[in-house]
């Protein structure tokens, strides 16, 4: 694991501000030599919890990649990793202490929509870059903002068309968590079902506080519908979730856009048949994803945390990153900004390139769960479009 | 129809386990327990360890019940028994326990979600419909829980001279009731449900260190509208809990989440004395 270091110089320039009080600019030329800090904001508690810390390794690799290779544009690569306990004013606080505490020069974070929502007034304001990398609802724009995981068109439509067409599943129920998130996915979801020629007998939304689905599963059961689509937020309520749902001895096939490969291990056989579309699963064949999880394993032994398409974003990412930073020979904003949306990086998804209105297409796989909490590939549907998500930046 | 009986009555019962430890020592100690989250916390932890360990739940739950008298007697001597002269300084002493309880587990545990394998995952049959066995099985635990506390409370000694220390705790000292010896026993057992409810919740619930918060404002809630009855309880969780359900099922969980808080405001506020 690479060790935050500090260097001497930054400790003494700390000292120098703590002593004087003063918070006037360095000369450049002392700031040439620090370290180029990426701060990896993430739920390392709250709801997102049990994936954010697979988020932080996956970005430590990135990092010790490219320190082994010099870094980027010569200088030291450090990744900051900050709380923002999942939720909006836990981001408030991580975003100002990234940017003006930390003083970092891109933010690159995996985030629930609410702390996303909070954060990115903050990161806009100073003009900051931020890579979202988290799959979500969509049409977030910001001329700052750039967002690597998937959209809704890019899961949904797979996923559903699957299901309603080829499965045949024609009467639905959908299930959401109340937020940004959970209503965005929900709402796509619903619409989509009606276009495919389906029908949506019951639509219901939790709050993110509750734990208790059984009103709703008591629903379900009025309803009789044929199928189960759900979102909640990602990590520790799909476990509830599929736990309670299990309980309820309903067998309806169930389609989610909430879960991930490291949370449907940790759930095991309460998540079993559930069927799901992302952009990354461990078991994709392809040299980059060899590498990745080689590294990876190298890295971490027995402390790695099973790898998801929410946490190899932050990976191609920051690689992304460096990419425009060496291509533009600057780390400046702006420079970086402009540059983000013309460098592609070949990571273990495929060829990443935040082009399409600052989101990217993206090669979409389908998984059904299986009884020990893996996820089994079924279905390739090769590079999807994000779609119109930003019509100002087309 | 029956679904929705049975949800009401399982929830309920789910509330019933949840809220108990906070009434009794409500009820005897005329202390709000806000470290009750916390006893919460501890109990869903100890179902963690036991899941690691590859011990079924079944087991976890008596161990749950000890550790919680065992840390119910620390607490109770060191903490609280110099403050029942100060009631109001309870208050903060059992807020300041749930804080250094939360870190603790943080420290131990760390901050993210943990899950804990349940002993019962399936559904039993009731007539032409399916049902959670485990809520069907908490449900029985409640009933069985509240029989037993009515027992300790009309059928004992024990409960003879706790029921004498709630209506009148002077009174009963002068009459040579040990009333510490009460105290001390009611902090411990109110402490043992907490944590045992803990363990209980963690088929229907994710684990993180602040697992309790949820719960200890209905709790609290339910608490404030029952008193200091142990069958008072098992009326106001039917009712106040049958209307979350309802609400949560007819209207929809977002007012749902709010119908017990604001319903026993509307309860304390109709009601002339406490």
């Amino acid at each position: 694991m690479p060790k935050l270091t500090h260097t001497r110089r930054q400790f003494i320039a700390g000292a120098a501000i703590a002593a004087g009080g003063a918070a006037g600019g360095f000369p450049a030329v002392s700031r040439a030599a620090e370290p180029v800090k990426i701060a990896c904001i993430c739920g390392l508690s709250g709801v997102n919890s049990p994936v954010a810390p697979a988020v932080v390794q996956s970005g430590q690799l990135a990092v010790a990649e490219l320190n082994e290779k010099g870094g980027i544009l010569g200088r030291k690569v450090e990744l900051l990793p900050i709380d923002d306990n999942s939720d909006a004013s836990g981001a408030v606080k991580a975003f100002n202490s990234a940017i003006y505490d930390k003083k970092v020069n891109i933010i690159i974070a995996y985030e629930t929509s609410a702390a996303r929502n909070a954060g990115e007034p903050i990161a806009a304001r100073a003009n900051m870059p931020y890579i979202y990398t988290s799959p979500y609802e969509g049409g977030a724009c910001g001329a700052n903002l750039f967002i690597d995981g998937w959209v809704p068109p890019q899961v949904e439509i797979p996923l559903l068309k699957y299901m309603v067409d080829e499965k045949n599943l024609k009467s639905w129920y959908a299930i959401g968590s109340d937020y940004a998130f959970g209503r965005g996915i929900i709402d796509f979801a619903v619409k989509e079902i009606k276009s495919l020629g389906g029908t949506v007998v019951g639509e219901d939304f939790n709050p993110l506080s509750s734990s208790d689905w059984e009103p709703i599963f008591t629903k379900v059961r009025g309803e009789k519908p044929e199928a189960i689509i759900y979102c909640t937020s990602n990590g520790s309520p799909n476990a509830t979730f599929l736990k309670q749902y299990k309980s309820t001895g309903l067998d309806l096939p169930v389609g989610s856009f909430s879960i991930d490969e490291l949370t449907a291990l940790k759930i095991g056989e309460s998540a079993e048949g559930v069927l799901y579309t992302a952009d990354y699963f461990t078991s994709l064949d392809n040299p980059q994803n060899e590498a990745y999880l080689a590294a990876m394993n190298k890295m971490f032994g027995s402390k790695l945390l099973t790898p998801s398409n929410l946490s190899v974003p932050e990976y191609d990412a920051i690689h992304i990153y460096a990419l425009a930073a060496e291509k533009v020979k600057s780390v400046e904003a702006a420079a970086i900004i402009k540059t983000l949306p013309t460098v592609s990086f070949k990571g273990p998804r495929g060829v990443i390139q935040m082009d399409k209105e600052h989101h990217a297409a993206l090669p979409i796989y389908l998984a059904q769960i299986q009884k020990d909490g893996s996820s089994k590939v079924i279905k390739s549907f090769g590079l999807i479009d994000p779609g119109n998500q930003c019509p100002k930046f087309s | 129809m029956l679904t929705h009986a049975l949800d009401i009555v399982t929830s309920a019962g789910i509330l019933y386990v949840v809220a108990l430890g906070l009434l009794i020592i409500f009820g005897v100690l005329k202390i709000i327990n806000l470290a009750h989250s916390a006893f919460l916390a501890i109990g869903g932890y100890v179902a963690v360890v036991a899941t690691e360990f590859h011990v079924s739940l079944w087991y976890a739950i008596p161990i749950a019940l000890i550790i919680g008298i065992v840390i119910g007697a620390i607490l109770e001597a060191t903490v609280l028994r110099p403050l029942y002269a100060r009631p109001l300084d309870t208050i903060l002493a059992t807020w300041g326990i749930s804080i250094v309880v939360v870190q603790l587990i943080t420290l131990i545990f760390g901050r993210e979600t943990q899950f804990a394998a349940s002993p019962i995952t399936g559904a039993i049959s009731i007539g032409d419909i399916t049902y959670s066995e485990y809520r069907i099985i908490l449900l029985g635990l409640a009933l069985v829980l509240g029989a037993i506390m009515v027992f300790l409370f009309q059928a004992t000694e024990l409960g003879l001279s706790a029921r004498a220390v709630i209506m009148n705790e002077g009174l009963a000292q002068a009459m040579g009731i040990n009333t510490r010896f009460v105290r001390f026993f009611t902090f411990c057992a109110g402490a043992a449900l907490a944590t045992m409810a803990g363990a209980l919740i963690t088929p229907l619930v994710s684990i993180e260190p602040n697992m309790g918060l949820p719960w200890l404002i209905n709790a609290f809630m339910l608490v404030l509208v029952a008193g200091s009855s142990v069958i008072s309880l098992g009326w106001a969780t039917l009712g106040l809990g049958g209307a979350q359900v309802l609400v949560s099922t007819f209207i929809n969980p977002i007012i749902g989440g709010l119908t017990i808080i604001v319903l026993s405001v509307l309860v304390l506020r109709a009601r002339k004395t406490l």
